[in-house]
């Protein structure tokens, strides 16, 4: 094949090939518009998700000191972090085993399992609300568990239970990928080596699963400190008692007081940058360390 | 010692039937299959990670087929090594003594006995994702190894490699056998592999058990069609025996050849490329058979020249590149084929 070398990916050239020849100018025209168009979209959405959020943060950091300094705004504080930090450590619990569990017990109905346990993630968190409300308000099952100490109705408990019911399902599905990605025959080989079903669970598979499960920490747990409507229906929302960040922003919002709502909202927007970042910084280290594996 | 006894299981689109089989001690044994054949849940069903249908797995006379795979002490190379990607290659090789919760120091012993005998040692403190196939595949041997298993059961171990690592690769595995003596299972497609490494062979197809035996058994008396293409024959043909007097034929069409067999009937006849001899005139020699033929087809394969040569069907030569330039092969050419009566090989 001593032939001139033809440069075959330009169209200019139609000469030895069969395919029919295409008017340059136009598709060059055509992919200017269609760049054009995708820019423009990218700009637009920009703007307005940039002005919503600097508008907040312009109108908010001018009496964020003297918001912070209240009792209210940090007792909001205070109360979202305990409550978010503890729902998402008790979802953890049960999200890794239950993930684990559908994805290598071959449970029969497991995919009908997953669907149901799907369910929140699509329904409105308010509707959530409603049917914790109806399931442990006034009935017997809340009237048990409340005489053994675990009254969620109109309570902090009934915060962390709510945020716990809406992360959950986005917990079990993130950590579902992660261990269908982890080959069930590494656990294999850690068996024929020797270990039990448990060992070849913590030893192999639990360390591989490490960075999802990082990552599910750190959008479970920015979820829940931005909770609302699932706790407001379940805890409702008593000023200095349920009064978490997005509580704060409701109650202050609706009484006028626009200095106080934009602080907490001013408050809620650096947390979810922070776990932004955080979940991207990760995001780049799992990255390396996917490369290595 | 692995003896399996009508071994049967079926797992989505392989089955296993009665496979029935006795693996020596100290024996390398291969199972040759094509790709498919169920040779992988063969494995594994030993090993543990498949409960069979029916029939029994028995391990130095030990029942294991209800044991559980961390009960049995079998060693398990997977073709894509499986290494922990989250453990250096070092703590990759002591996974299963630690489990077992070995001394440090025999776990130093029998770390240092392992690294030598791979040639790994160098690679000790790198994570698996930075080696090299070859490099992995070692680590992978080493970390099962190292447990002393009863069995070590090798799935594909060479399939994945590229070809000088391959060579390289499968010379260790012959020393590492002949030193460490492990009763091995090893499965592969690849016949050339099976011909250098086993002590005997079985030919699975079709997920039955067809053929056992040492290797240049089944290189010259395949006892099927199938298992003769699969051991490289290239010339199959159906023939018809024929007796007269004291001599054996068989009949293909307009050819006949002589041939030593005890089949009657219809047959198919095989012989093998290399088996040929080609040459511009007939001589008088101890070979039997002799006929006169046209080049079809001139092909290079490997170092060798694979020539076709049209005698009324195609029969194809296996000659040297050297012999190819004597002789001045081109197409069209005549050309006369002689082989012994023992080259060719009759089974149903």
């Amino acid at each position: 094949m001593q032939q001139p070398e033809t440069d075959t990916t330009s169209s200019h050239t139609p000469s030895n090939n069969n395919l029919p020849f295409r008017d340059q100018r136009f598709r060059l025209s055509g992919n200017h518009i269609f760049k054009g168009v995708l820019i423009l979209l990218i700009f637009l959405i920009l703007m307005l998700v940039f002005s919503a959020l600097v508008n907040v943060i312009w109108k908010g950091l001018g009496s964020l000191a003297a918001s912070l300094a209240t009792e209210e705004i940090q007792f909001a504080i205070r109360l979202s972090f305990f409550t978010s930090i503890t729902s998402t450590l008790i979802c953890i619990l049960f999200a890794v085993p239950v993930a684990y569990g559908l994805e290598r017990l071959n449970i029969p109905g497991h995919r009908f399992i997953s669907v149901i346990l799907e369910v929140p993630l699509s329904l409105p968190p308010i509707v959530c609300g409603v049917a914790l409300l109806l399931l442990l308000g006034n009935t017997e099952a809340g009237r048990a568990l409340a005489e053994h100490g675990l009254k969620f109705v109109f309570s902090v408990k009934g915060i962390i239970l709510a945020q716990f019911f809406i992360i959950t399902p986005y917990m079990i599905r993130v950590l579902k990928s992660t261990m269908a990605d982890i080959s069930p025959r590494l656990e294999f080989v850690a068996r024929t080596l020797g270990c039990s079903q448990w060992q070849a669970f913590t030893r192999v598979t639990l360390p591989l699963a490490r960075n999802g499960i990082i990552a599910g920490l750190v959008i479970c747990w920015a979820r829940a400190m931005g909770e609302f409507g699932c706790s407001l229906m379940l805890a409702g929302a008593t000023r200095m008692k349920t009064e978490t960040l997005p509580i704060a922003l409701f109650l202050n919002m609706s009484v006028g007081n626009l200095e106080m709502a934009m602080a907490s909202a001013t408050c809620l927007i650096i947390i979810s940058l922070v776990a932004l970042l955080l979940f991207e910084l990760l995001g780049s280290a799992i990255l390396q360390s996917s490369e290595r594996i | 010692m692995i003896h399996l006894v009508n071994l049967s299981k079926h797992l989505g689109n392989f089955t296993l039937s009665n496979v029935n089989l006795t693996v020596q001690e100290n024996e390398y044994f291969i199972i040759l299959g094509p790709t498919g054949a169920g040779k992988t849940v063969l494995l594994e069903t030993i090993a543990g990670m498949h409960q069979p249908d029916s029939g029994e797995i028995w391990i130095n006379g030990h029942n294991i087929t209800h044991q559980y795979p961390e009960e049995r002490n079998i060693g398990f190379v997977y073709q894509d090594y499986l290494l922990f990607p989250h453990l250096k290659v070092k703590d990759n090789i002591l996974f299963g003594l630690k489990i077992r919760k070995v001394p440090p120091h025999t776990m130093q012993r029998a770390l240092e006995q392992m690294v030598a005998l791979l040639k790994i040692e160098h690679l000790l403190d790198r994570f698996p994702g930075t080696l090299s196939g070859g490099e992995q595949q070692r680590v992978a041997l080493a970390r099962a190894l190292i447990t002393s298993p009863r069995v070590l059961l090798l799935d594909e171990p060479l399939s994945a490699l590229d070809p000088p690592t391959r060579e390289e690769f499968q010379n260790d595995l012959k020393r590492i056998h002949q030193y460490a003596k492990t009763t091995t299972l090893h499965i592969t497609h690849d016949f050339d592999e099976a011909l250098v490494l086993a002590d005997r062979i079985g030919i699975i197809y079709n997920g039955q058990l067809e053929q056992i035996g040492r290797p240049l058994d089944l290189f010259y008396k395949p006892r099927s069609q199938e298992i003769a293409r699969f051991v490289g024959m290239e010339n199959i043909y159906p023939a018809v025996v024929r007796q007269y007097g004291q001599d054996k034929y068989v009949d293909l069409g307009s050819l006949r050849w002589r041939v030593i067999s005890d089949l009657e009937g219809e047959v198919q006849v095989a012989i093998r490329p290399e088996d040929i001899i080609l040459a511009r005139e007939d001589f008088s020699s101890s070979a039997q058979n002799r006929m006169r033929g046209v080049i079809s087809a001139i092909s290079p394969r490997g170092g060798m020249v694979k020539v076709t040569l049209d005698v009324g069907l195609p029969l194809v030569a296996l000659v040297t590149a050297q012999a190819h330039e004597e002789l001045q092969l081109e197409l069209g050419q005549e050309l006369w084929a002689i082989f012994k009566t023992t080259a060719v090989h009759v089974f149903k």
